[in-house]
C-alpha cells in the first residue's frame, strides 16, 4: 500500500471520479426503466442521456481539471502537433532556492527533444528532433501543486528527498495560459511532509517506508490558518506558513516541507 | 561521491556547504569591467540554528565624522564621556526593561568574553584583537557595517579586512530587526534600532564603539515593551532633512512617527482603527510624548519603507501587494500600486526622486514611475522572490556620445534565489507592448516617456490595480551572479564597492572595476577619476551576463 499523500490524492479523486460515475449509470438505467409519465418529459431526458455519452463531468473535475495541451513542434518540417491532456495536479521540479513562480515557469517553458528523446515526426517518417512545450489552457478551479521532492538518485539507487527552499506566495498568478485574462489563486491548504528520513543523513524512500515519513496540513479557515498533526490542531499565525518552504542547506534541521499545495481561483476582479 | 553521501553522523554537511560556497565566483563582469569580492564580514561561528530564520539580517552603512567637541554631547550628566559613561548608561537601561542583567558587565580591563561557547578559535582573536580600540578615548571615526543577526545587532569595521565584528550588542530574549544611522544627527544619537517586541532604541553610535560590554549603552528607549504597539518593527527610517524625526514601521500595518527630542513620558495612546482597510492619520494627545502620531496604512504588515532623499515623500510596500507613496508632512497618500502578485518586500528611491523600485513574492522587480504615477517596467530574471532592490547612485553612464537626453539608471537587486542582478534603465529605450487594438483606433507604439497615451492620467491618491502581464515592458538583467549559498537580504552601494548581504549573516563587498586592491578609500577624486577611465569595454560581458534587451 503505498504512503505518498500525492499518489493518495491522485486515487482519491480517481476512485470518487469512479463512484460518481457508477452511480450516474445506475440512476442512468433507473430511467430506462422508470414509469412512462417520466418520458413525457421526454427532451429534458433525451439531453441528459445525450451529454452522458460524454465523459461524465463531475464535481471533481469541476473543480480540479485543468487542460494542459501537449505541444510538440518537429524542427524539420514545423508541424505542430498538439494533445490536449488533462490534469488534475501539476506535478513541478523543484531547484534550490526557487520560487514556484519559477518552478511553474520551467514547466511551461520549451523544451528540446534531441538525442534519445527524438520524436517520430508523422509527416517526416522518422525520428526528428522537436520542440515541446506545456502551456495551460484551461486553469482548473482548485490548482494543485505538487513539488517533486522525492527524487530517485541513481548513484544511491534509491530515492532522497530533497529539502530545497522553495518559497510559495500566499496569492499566485499564472500568466503562461492560453486564455487572456491572468488567472489568479490563493493559498488555502499545504500539505507538509515532516522527515528527512531518520538516522540523520540516510535516505529513504518517503513512497513507500511508512515509519520514516509524516505528514501535516494547514488549512485556511475563515481567514485563519489551522495547523493539523493528527488528532492536534492549533491556530497558527499566517507568517507561520513560510517555515514550511524548506531549507537553502542541505543539512538544516528543518525537515518539514512543503509537499503540495492546494491554490483556489479567485474571481475574475476580487482582491484577496 | 557515494562515499560522501553515505557518510552518516551528518558529517556530509560541512562538505556540502564548502561545495556550493566553492561553486560561487570571486568576480563578476559587467561592460563596465570585473567586480572582484574584496572581503567578507560575518558573524562569529555557534549561533544556535533556532535563533536564525526568526530574523533576516539587514544592513546598515554607518560613517562617523571625526569626534565632536564636547560641546556635541548631550547636556544631561549621564553623558559625560568618561569611563562612567557605561555604569550610568547601563543603570538607564538596565531601568528600561532589561532586567538587572545590563548591569551584570564583564571584562572591565577590556577582555570581554566573547562569543560564549563557541569553538572557533579564530573569531575570538577577531574580537579580542579588536578590543584594543575599544576604550573611551577611541573617537570612532571611520565607516562601519551594522547588521543583524539573531538576537545580536554587530558592527564591523567597513575599512578592514577582518572578516568579524568589532563590536556585538546583545538583546537577550529580544530580536533587532530593523537599524537606520543618520551622519549628521545633532547631539550624538545617530543609530536608530527596531526590535521584534516593537521596542524602539536611539543610541550613539560612537558611545558603543567606545563601551566594552555587550548590552546597549546610553540608550533612549521609546514603545517600551511594546507598551503603545507590539508587533515587530519591520523597517526604520530617519526623516531625512528633519532633524531628530523618525519613523518606525510595524508587523501590523502600522507606523509611527517619533521625535527623538521628546521625552515619551505623556499620553501616547491613540483611538482605535474602525477599519483595517483604511488609510488613517492619529496624532498624540499630548505635545509632548512620543510616538507623536501613528498612520494605519494597510491591512498586514509594512514590509519595508524608504523616504525620498529630501524627505518629502514616504513609500511603503506590504503584505498587501500595495507600494504607496505619501507626502510625509501633508500627510497625504499621493500614488501607489499593487504588485503582479504577492506581498512586496523591499523598495528603494532613486537620487533624483523620479522613480521608485520595488521587489516582492512576485518575483519582479518593478519600476514605479512619480511621473507617470505607474509601474513602467518589470525587471524579470529572479528565479525567487526579491527581497532586496537599490540605484547605485554612483554609477555614471559609460559613453556620454549615445546618452544625449536619455537619463540611464543603474540599479541592483538581490533575492531569495541567491542572485545579485545588475540592471541598466533607460527610459527612451522602454518600448510599451502593443496594446490590444480598441475599439475603432489602430495599435500604436508609444515610448516610455511618453506614456501618458499608455493610459488616461491618473489622479493624485489613488491606487493602481495589478497590471497585466502583456501591458508592462520587461527589463533583462545586464549580469546576473549567484553571491552566497543562502537566500540574500540586503543590498547596498558605496562608492567603491557593492555590498550584499545574506539571510543567515553574512555580507560580501563586491570591489568596483578599477578601484585599488589593497585601499578602498572615501577620496571622492579618486573614484570619479577611476570610475572615467573605465569606459565601457565592447564584448566582455561574460558567459554568466545577458545582453540587454527589451523583451516583451
Amino acid at each position: 500500500m503505498h504512503q505518498d499523500a500525492h499518489e493518495f490524492l491522485n486515487y482519491l479523486l480517481n476512485e470518487l471520479v469512479d463512484i460518481l460515475e457508477k452511480e450516474s449509470q445506475a440512476a442512468k438505467s433507473d430511467h430506462e426503466t422508470s414509469p412512462p409519465e417520466k418520458i413525457a418529459n421526454g427532451p429534458k431526458i433525451a439531453l441528459a442521456n445525450g451529454a452522458q455519452k460524454e465523459p461524465l463531468v463531475t464535481w471533481v473535475h469541476k473543480n480540479f481539471q485543468g487542460i494542459l495541451p501537449n505541444e510538440t513542434r518537429c524542427v524539420r518540417c514545423e508541424t505542430v502537433t498538439a494533445r490536449d491532456e488533462t490534469f488534475f495536479d501539476l506535478s513541478l521540479d523543484i531547484e534550490q532556492n526557487s520560487s514556484i513562480t519559477s518552478c511553474l515557469k520551467n514547466f511551461s517553458s520549451t523544451e528540446t527533444l534531441n538525442a534519445e528523446d527524438k520524436l517520430f515526426c508523422d509527416k517526416c517518417c522518422s525520428l526528428q528532433e522537436a520542440q515541446k512545450r506545456m502551456k495551460i489552457k484551461k486553469p482548473p478551479h482548485i490548482l494543485v501543486i505538487h513539488l517533486k521532492r522525492c527524487k530517485y538518485t541513481e548513484q544511491l539507487g534509491r530515492y532522497k528527498k530533497l529539502s530545497y527552499r522553495v518559497v510559495f506566495p500566499l496569492v499566485l498568478k499564472l500568466s503562461n495560459t492560453v486564455e487572456d485574462a491572468d488567472a489568479e489563486y490563493s493559498l488555502f491548504s499545504v500539505v507538509v511532509h515532516v522527515g528527512s528520513g531518520p538516522n540523520h543523513g540516510h535516505y529513504v524512500s518517503l513512497v513507500k517506508s511508512h515509519n520514516h515519513g509524516h505528514y501535516v496540513s494547514l488549512v485556511k479557515s475563515h481567514n485563519h490558518w489551522l495547523f493539523f498533526d493528527d488528532e492536534n490542531v492549533e491556530m497558527i499565525d499566517e507568517s507561520a506558513v513560510q517555515t514550511f518552504f524548506g531549507s537553502a542547506q542541505e543539512y538544516s534541521s528543518n525537515t518539514d516541507h512543503g509537499y503540495i499545495l492546494f491554490y483556489e481561483r479567485l474571481a475574475a476582479g476580487s482582491t484577496s | 561521491m557515494i562515499n560522501n553521501n553515505n557518510n552518516i553522523n551528518g558529517s556530509m554537511s560541512p562538505s556540502s556547504t564548502n561545495a556550493q560556497s566553492q561553486g560561487l565566483k570571486t568576480y563578476f563582469k559587467t561592460p563596465e569591467g570585473r567586480y572582484k569580492l574584496h572581503c567578507e564580514k560575518t558573524h562569529p561561528a555557534g549561533l544556535l540554528p533556532f535563533a536564525h530564520g526568526k530574523s533576516i539580517t539587514q544592513i546598515t552603512l554607518a560613517h562617523l565624522k571625526d569626534k565632536p567637541a564636547q560641546a556635541a554631547l548631550p547636556p544631561s550628566s549621564s553623558y559625560s564621556a568618561s569611563s562612567g559613561v557605561r555604569f550610568v548608561a547601563a543603570k538607564i537601561l538596565g531601568g528600561g526593561g532589561n532586567g538587572g542583567r545590563a548591569l551584570s558587565f564583564v571584562g572591565g580591563n577590556g577582555t570581554s568574553k566573547a562569543n560564549g561557547g563557541t569553538s572557533r578559535s579564530g573569531s575570538l582573536g577577531g574580537l579580542n584583537g579588536s578590543n584594543s580600540m575599544v576604550n573611551s578615548n577611541f573617537d570612532g571615526k571611520g565607516t562601519y557595517l551594522i547588521f543583524n543577526v539573531g538576537d545580536t545587532l554587530y558592527i564591523s569595521d567597513f575599512n578592514s579586512q577582518d572578516k568579524d565584528p568589532i563590536k556585538s550588542i546583545h538583546f537577550s530574549i529580544s530580536n533587532p530587526i530593523c537599524h537606520a544611522f543618520d551622519s549628521e544627527a545633532k547631539d550624538g544619537h545617530d543609530l536608530l534600532i527596531g526590535l521584534n517586541t516593537g521596542d524602539v532604541y536611539s543610541v550613539s553610535l560612537r558611545q558603543q564603539l567606545q563601551d566594552v560590554g555587550k548590552k546597549l549603552v546610553g540608550a533612549h528607549h521609546y514603545n517600551k515593551d511594546g507598551s503603545i504597539n507590539n508587533s515587530r518593527c519591520t523597517s526604520i527610517s530617519w526623516i531625512p532633512e528633519h532633524d531628530g524625526a523618525f519613523v518606525v514601521a510595524h508587523a501590523d500595518g502600522n507606523l509611527y512617527g517619533y521625535e527623538k527630542c521628546k521625552d515619551g513620558t505623556g499620553d501616547s495612546s491613540f483611538p482605535v482603527i474602525k477599519d483595517q482597510t483604511q488609510f488613517t492619520v492619529a496624532h498624540a494627545k499630548s505635545s509632548k510624548s512620543n510616538p507623536t502620531a501613528r498612520w494605519h496604512i494597510c491591512q498586514g504588515s509594512i514590509n519595508s519603507i524608504a523616504f525620498s532623499t529630501d524627505g518629502k515623500y514616504l513609500a511603503t510596500v506590504g503584505r498587501d501587494g500595495y507600494l504607496r507613496v505619501f507626502d510625509y508632512s501633508n500627510e497625504q497618500l499621493i500614488c501607489g500600486g499593487k504588485s503582479y502578485y504577492g506581498a512586496l518586500l523591499c523598495c528603494a528611491w532613486s537620487a533624483d526622486g523620479k522613480y521608485i523600485l520595488t521587489g516582492g513574492e512576485d518575483d519582479l522587480v518593478q519600476v514605479w514611475s512619480m511621473e507617470d504615477r505607474k509601474v513602467v517596467a518589470w525587471g524579470e530574471g529572479h528565479n525567487s522572490w526579491v527581497s532586496g532592490v537599490a540605484f547605485d547612485p554612483y554609477w555614471s553612464p559609460p559613453s556620454s556620445e549615445d546618452v544625449g537626453e536619455n537619463v540611464v539608471y543603474r540599479f541592483g537587486s538581490v533575492g531569495q534565489d541567491t542572485q545579485l542582478l545588475l540592471w541598466d534603465l533607460a527610459m527612451d529605450e522602454i518600448v510599451v507592448p502593443l496594446r490590444r487594438c480598441p475599439p475603432g483606433g489602430s495599435p500604436t507604439f508609444s515610448n516610455g516617456s511618453q506614456s501618458a497615451h499608455w493610459d488616461s492620467v491618473i489622479p493624485v491618491g489613488t491606487l493602481q490595480p495589478a497590471p497585466s502581464m502583456r501591458d508592462v515592458p520587461k527589463l533583462s538583467p545586464l549580469v546576473a551572479h549567484r553571491v552566497h549559498s543562502e537566500p540574500l537580504s540586503g543590498l547596498s552601494f558605496t562608492q567603491e564597492s557593492v555590498l550584499t548581504a545574506c539571510q543567515e549573516g553574512h555580507v560580501k563587498f563586491w570591489m568596483r572595476p578599477g578601484q585599488s586592491e589593497s585601499q578602498p578609500s572615501n577620496s571622492d577624486a579618486l573614484l570619479s577619476s577611476s570610475l572615467k577611465e573605465k569606459t565601457l569595454l565592447p564584448g566582455r560581458v561574460g558567459g554568466s551576463s545577458y545582453k540587454l534587451s527589451n523583451s516583451s
